[in-house]
Order: C-alpha cells, then sequence, then structure tokens
C-alpha cells in the first residue's frame, strides 16, 4: 500500500476558532486543496449519494474515530497522540449500496494530557465507509496542538529513552489488572498503540468501532538498528459486538520516518451489521501490511 | 484417632510447600549457538533437578534457572568450565518467599472496619463479601444483607438492604457488576454502600429518601464472573455457565432477561460476548433478580451500573418505539448528568440506549420497565476508551463520589413522584 501524505493547509493567523459558516468555507477550500482521491475511486460527489437527514447516532463518532486513528497513523510520532473529544457537526450522505460519506467537525484532546495544560484541537474530515474497501478512506486536516519543533524534540527524547530499554521480554499486561501502567512503561505503551492505530483504522466501518485494551505481551524488543523495531500483541476492544480481539502487531518507527506496520488479528466471529442470529464462522486470521 | 493421623499427613503432604532455603537463582548468558547447546545439555542433567524458568532458546536471550542447593556447586563449575557467563539473580529463593508473604499478607491484611477499608484499590469477591458482612455488624438498625439465590458456580448472590423501617416501603434498585469485567462499578458499588450508612442521618435530604424508601443494593451482581476476572481472564464479562453442545461458556447476563429475548440486538452463539443463553432467565443469577423483584412487588426505581462510556440510558434497547414516559425519564437523566459533571465536569451523554449505543435486546432495564417500575435506567462510567475497563484504581473514588450525585437525583424524583 502507497502512504498517502496530503499537505497540511496553513493554520489561518488569528482566530483559531471560526464561526460555523467560515468553518464550512475552511472545509471546502481544505477538500479542494486535498491530494489525490481515495485510493481506487474517483470523488463520487455525483454517483448516487444522496443526503442522510438523521445518520445513525453513531456514525458520525465513529467516522471522527477512524480518522483520528488514520490521523495519529500518519503523524507517527507518539508524543502527538490524540483522542476524540466532541463532534461538533457533521454530516452524511448514503448511496445506493447502503456506503456512507461523511463530513465532519470535531475536537480533540492530546492523548497523553499535560496537567493543568487545556490542549485542545480542532479537525476537519471527510470519511468513506465503503463496503469493499479494506479500510474507511480518509481524508482529515487539523489545527496544530503542539509546535512541530517541540513534537520533534519530544519523540527524539522517547526515541533516546527507547534506545537503551531492556529486558522488555517479561512484560504482560499493561496496563495491569488495577489499571496502573508503570511511568516507566508508558512510552511502550505510547508506540503500541500508534501501532494499534493503523490497525484500528483499518478495521472501522460504520458498525464497527474499537479501543486497545491492553499491552497482552511483548514478542520483540530491537534497537541495534537505528529504528525501534516492536513486535507485540493487544487485546483491541471491539465496542457493538463487546469482543475482545487479539492482535499480533510489528511495527518499525524512528523520528520523523513514517511508521511501518505489520498485524494479524484474530477475525470477529460474527458478521458486521447489527447483531442478529449468525453462523458460528471458523477463526480466519487476516493478515495485512503497509511493508 | 488413627484416621485423624492419617488425614492430618495426607493434609500436610497435600498443603505443605516445597522448602526452597538455599535455592539460588542464575541468569545464564549463552553468546552463540554452541553455547545455547551446551546449556541444554545441562538441561538433560536430571539428577541437578533443574527448574528453568526461562529455557535456552537463541543466543542473546537470557537464560534463568533455579538450582537446588545440593545442586549449586556442580553447576557453577559446569558454567565456569565451559565459559559460560552467569550472574546471581536470586541468593536464596526461599527468604524471597518469606518476604513476599509478609509483604502480601501486610498489604492485604482484612480491614477490621469499613473505616479501614481501602476504597481507592480493586479488591477480590471475599474482600467485597467481608466488607458487606462489616457493614451490616456495624449498622444493625440500617443494614442487613440478604441472600437472593446462588451462582451457577454456587457462590452466594447478597444484597445490602438499607431500611430504616416500615413495611416493605417503595424501594430503590441498584445493582454494579452484572459484567464483570466493568471492575469499577462493583468498586463504586462498596463505596455507595459505605456513604449510605454516612449519610443517613447527616445529610437531611438523603434522610428524607431514606426515612420513607428502602434501598437495595447488589454490589457483586456476577460473583462467578468476578472470581473469573482475578484468577484467569481479566476481560471476562459474562457468567460462567456451561453451555450444553459448545466449549464455550458463559451467557451475557444482559442480554438474558425476558424483553425482546431473542431478537436482533443479542447474539445466538454462545462464544459471542453477547450471547443471549437458551431461553430467557436461564441464568440463575438473572432469575434470582426477576424472583426478588416480582415478590416484592414494590420497587420504584431500578438502576443498573455498567462500564464504560460516560452515559446515562433509559429505555428501550430492543426496540426503536420510545417509552410513554421517554419525556419525563430524559428530564431526570438530564438532571442527574448535570448534578454528575457538577462535581469533576465529568461529561455524560444520554438517552434511549437504542438511539444511544446500539440495538441491544434482552437487556435489564427494559423487562424492569416493562414490569411496571417507571424510574429504569442504566448507567455506563468512566471512562470514554483510554483506561476503558481497566480504569486506573485511582480513579475509583471520584468515579463513585460524581455518580452518587446523578444517583440521588434520581431517587429525589423518585421520591417526590410516587406512582
Amino acid at each position: 500500500m502507497q502512504l498517502r501524505r496530503q499537505p497540511l493547509p496553513a493554520p489561518r493567523p488569528g482566530d483559531p476558532y471560526p464561526a460555523a459558516p467560515l468553518l464550512a468555507l475552511l472545509l471546502l477550500l481544505a477538500l479542494q486543496g486535498a491530494a489525490a482521491a481515495p485510493a481506487g475511486s474517483g470523488e463520487p460527489e455525483d454517483s448516487g449519494w444522496r443526503q442522510d437527514a438523521e445518520p445513525p447516532r453513531g456514525l458520525l463518532s465513529q467516522a471522527a474515530r477512524a480518522a483520528l486513528h488514520f490521523f495519529n497513523f500518519r503523524a507517527s510520532s507518539p508524543s502527538a497522540l490524540r483522542v476524540l473529544a466532541e463532534v461538533q457537526e457533521g454530516r452524511a450522505w448514503i448511496n445506493q449500496k447502503k456506503e456512507y460519506k461523511v463530513d465532519l467537525v470535531f475536537t480533540t484532546e492530546l492523548y497523553n494530557p499535560e496537567e493543568g495544560k487545556e490542549h485542545l484541537g480542532k479537525c476537519s474530515a471527510r470519511v468513506f465507509f465503503r463496503n469493499e474497501k479494506p479500510r474507511p478512506a480518509i481524508n482529515i486536516t487539523c489545527t496544530r496542538l503542539i509546535e512541530k519543533k517541540t513534537r520533534q524534540e519530544e519523540d527524539y527524547q522517547l526515541y533516546k529513552y527507547m534506545k537503551q530499554l531492556k529486558n522488555l521480554l517479561d512484560v504482560v499486561s499493561i496496563p495491569d489488572s488495577h489499571g496502573h501502567i508503570d511511568p516507566s512503561l508508558r512510552p511502550i505503551w505510547d508506540l503500541a498503540f500508534l501501532g494499534s492505530s493503523y490497525v484500528m483504522w483499518e478495521k472501522t466501518t460504520q458498525f464497527l468501532h474499537y479501543y486497545m485494551a491492553q499491552l497482552s505481551s511483548v514478542k520483540q524488543w530491537k534497537t541495534n538498528e537505528d529504528a525501534i523495531d516492536f513486535d507485540y500483541t493487544v487485546l483491541l476492544h471491539e465496542f457493538s459486538t463487546q469482543e475482545m480481539i487479539p492482535c499480533h502487531i510489528h511495527v518499525v518507527w524512528y523520528p520523523g520516518k513514517p511508521l511501518k506496520v505489520k498485524y494479524h488479528c484474530q477475525e470477529l466471529q460474527t458478521p458486521e451489521e447489527a447483531s442478529g442470529t449468525e453462523e458460528a464462522s471458523a477463526v480466519a486470521p487476516t493478515e495485512l501490511s503497509n511493508f | 484417632m488413627q484416621g485423624l493421623l492419617i488425614l492430618s499427613v495426607l493434609l500436610g503432604a497435600v498443603l505443605g510447600k516445597e522448602d526452597f532455603v538455599g535455592h539460588q537463582v542464575l541468569r545464564i548468558s549463552a553468546a552463540d549457538e554452541a553455547q545455547v547447546q551446551m546449556v541444554k545439555e545441562l538441561e538433560d542433567l536430571e539428577h541437578l533437578q533443574l527448574d528453568f524458568w526461562r529455557g535456552p532458546a537463541q543466543p542473546g536471550s537470557p537464560i534463568d534457572v533455579r538450582v537446588p542447593f545440593p545442586s549449586i556447586q556442580a553447576v557453577k563449575v559446569f558454567l565456569e568450565a565451559r565459559g559460560l557467563r552467569y550472574t546471581i539473580m536470586i541468593e536464596d529463593v526461599q527468604s524471597l518467599l518469606d518476604d513476599e508473604q509478609e509483604q502480601m499478607f501486610a498489604s492485604r491484611s482484612r480491614a477490621r472496619s469499613t473505616n479501614t477499608f481501602n476504597y481507592a484499590t480493586y479488591h477480590t469477591l471475599e474482600e467485597i463479601y467481608d466488607f458487606m458482612d462489616l457493614l451490616a455488624a456495624e449498622h444493625p438498625q440500617l443494614v442487613s444483607k440478604l441472600q437472593i439465590g446462588s451462582s451457577y458456580e454456587g457462590r452466594p448472590i447478597y444484597v445490602l438492604k438499607f431500611s430504616t423501617g416500615g413495611n416493605n416501603r417503595p424501594a430503590i434498585w441498584i445493582d454494579t457488576g452484572i459484567h464483570s469485567r466493568e471492575w469499577v462499578t462493583q468498586a463504586s458499588g462498596v463505596w455507595f454502600a459505605k456513604k449510605i450508612a454516612q449519610d443517613y442521618g447527616q445529610d437531611p435530604a438523603f434522610t428524607a429518601i431514606l426515612d420513607n424508601m428502602d434501598i437495595f443494593l447488589e454490589i457483586v451482581t456476577n460473583p462467578d464472573g468476578f472470581a473469573f476476572t482475578h484468577s484467569k481472564n481479566r476481560m471476562w464479562r459474562k457468567t460462567r455457565s456451561l453451555t450444553s453442545g459448545s466449549t464455550c461458556i458463559g451467557v451475557d447476563p444482559n442480554r438474558n432477561w425476558d424483553a425482546g429475548f431473542g431478537k436482533a440486538g443479542s447474539s445466538s452463539n454462545p462464544c459471542s460476548e453477547t450471547y443471549r443463553g437458551k431461553f430467557a432467565n436461564s441464568e440463575v443469577e438473572v432469575k434470582s433478580i426477576v424472583d426478588f423483584v416480582k415478590e416484592h412487588g414494590n420497587i420504584k426505581a431500578f438502576i443498573s451500573i455498567h462500564s464504560y462510556s460516560q452515559l446515562l440510558l433509559y429505555p428501550f434497547g430492543y426496540k426503536r418505539e420510545s417509552p410513554a414516559d421517554k419525556d419525563e425519564l430524559d428530564q431526570v437523566a438530564k438532571s442527574a448528568v448535570e448534578a454528575l459533571a457538577s462535581l469533576y465536569g465529568t461529561k455524560f451523554k444520554y438517552g434511549s440506549i437504542i438511539t444511544t449505543i446500539y440495538q441491544a435486546s434482552g437487556g435489564t432495564i427494559d423487562w424492569t420497565y416493562d414490569q411496571g417500575i417507571k424510574y429504569s435506567f442504566t448507567f455506563e462510567l468512566r471512562d470514554t476508551g483510554r483506561y476503558g475497563f481497566l480504569l486506573p484504581a485511582s480513579q475509583i473514588i471520584p468515579t463513585a463520589q460524581e455518580t452518587w450525585l446523578a444517583l440521588l437525583t434520581i431517587m429525589e424524583h423518585t421520591l417526590n413522584h410516587p406512582y
């Protein structure tokens, strides 16, 4: 898979939170200025999309989460991870194949909030939930939460710290049963979350969304070459089915470079639609990667 | 007499712990494949009775081995003769074990009163059951412990009753821990129990509630599941009942109620986390509550507590149709989440189950509402996904405190709107 790179439009000077009409304009401009259309299709502005006046209540949040997972993955920066704060506005279109196109604006917080400091970013995104494609197609731009130089410096500090970590093979269950993460292991959790973001981006649909519940084991932690080579297993919690999905993830990270991810998750036993009756299916592993 | 002697010897053998005095744990570094092979040879020397905690695998991976005292000399000679580097990780295994025992005993020593009980940590089933007995003993006029049934695996199912008298007064029901992995809920339940006992007679608004109504609090609604989250799988959600014809265990107790049972919103697959069970009320944990509610006949508010997502929900989950009391329930929910947010700013959303979270059939509050219990609510406590079920223990008390304000709102409304 080729990584799509999209130039971020420069933040507007002055008011970081333009009023709604201005925001709509910004969204329009951002979308027009965005790079190549989602893989495999042209912009389907007029191919059977009709506006869904009452989108399913969760749809906007699902779209926001998918967009954020993609954003975090693309940023490849464990010190600048974001989580969803609030969806502010959104519109959805549906086509005959029951696929969704969602435009939305939402606010974000830092995944690792600093005491006393409120960092609230704003993002606008367009998300396509397609039936056959392996992952939702995303265009997203966000206001900057941290100075680029600060972020790069923090990533580099993390990298230096990680390079001298040893004996991680006995790490099991982060957080532990009581929700505790040893501060010395927090960077491992963050890197694991970054890798999981790629997986969660790929797996999020209009019906399914995920959280990283636990880092269950470290299979390998190599730092002898330049990059951090991290092989681990996580439990992903899928919300609508309440299932815990074990995934084996392998990431290669170097500050400033795009994250490389390979993964293999146990498939969900139930089909995607809101569960009614389902057949018990064999567990089929899916192996996907970007390197 | 002789029988007793034999029994005690057998017991001694069974319970008798091995002695590790003088045992050492060595960490061996094998620099290359040849050295790994040498350690494998060592492994084969059975008479040494070596216990490899981390066996020889590939060069570079540490090899940890517990060496019984009589073999220490021989092992060190073996390693040194072959140039295998090692360090002594544990000088004396037994003294380490003795220290550990001491520590464990110190930190988990039983609280002798509910005033010394640690509310800011997660507890085992036994500790919570002990807590209930302590509370009932400290407040015999207010608190009593009822057993409403036994779990699938035979554990007692307890409900605490808080009452200042009367005869079958209108009552409020609160349950926590129906899904065993949602640990902040049982922990909050323990805190609520203490809060109730503390505030009665102290807080005028709450005293008025308890002077007119009873409160029933079931803290560990799924004891088998809860025990399992401690012993084997922290992420266990369902009951632990066996399903004939399947190797998968457990039924989702929040899909097993007789409200839209079997409809879309639950699974027929026993391996699924939302498996509904073979029929409604198949789970004794659910049936016990059903029987209690029907027998009591005067419950006016029913609140079932889950985590996570930060939501306050009212019926229905199994159908889109609004409950007749939708407007009132929505208003109450709105006030309750405002009260909750007033403490730490924690934001909750609210609405019906089906429009706010997902379609779910066979759910608790759909059944209780259909039974005529108007004020039927489900909470989803902290957080919104950062930690999920593994909420840090430091958040237990803040979560319980803010949730309590929402509960008070609902209880007050129930008191002031008799029906």
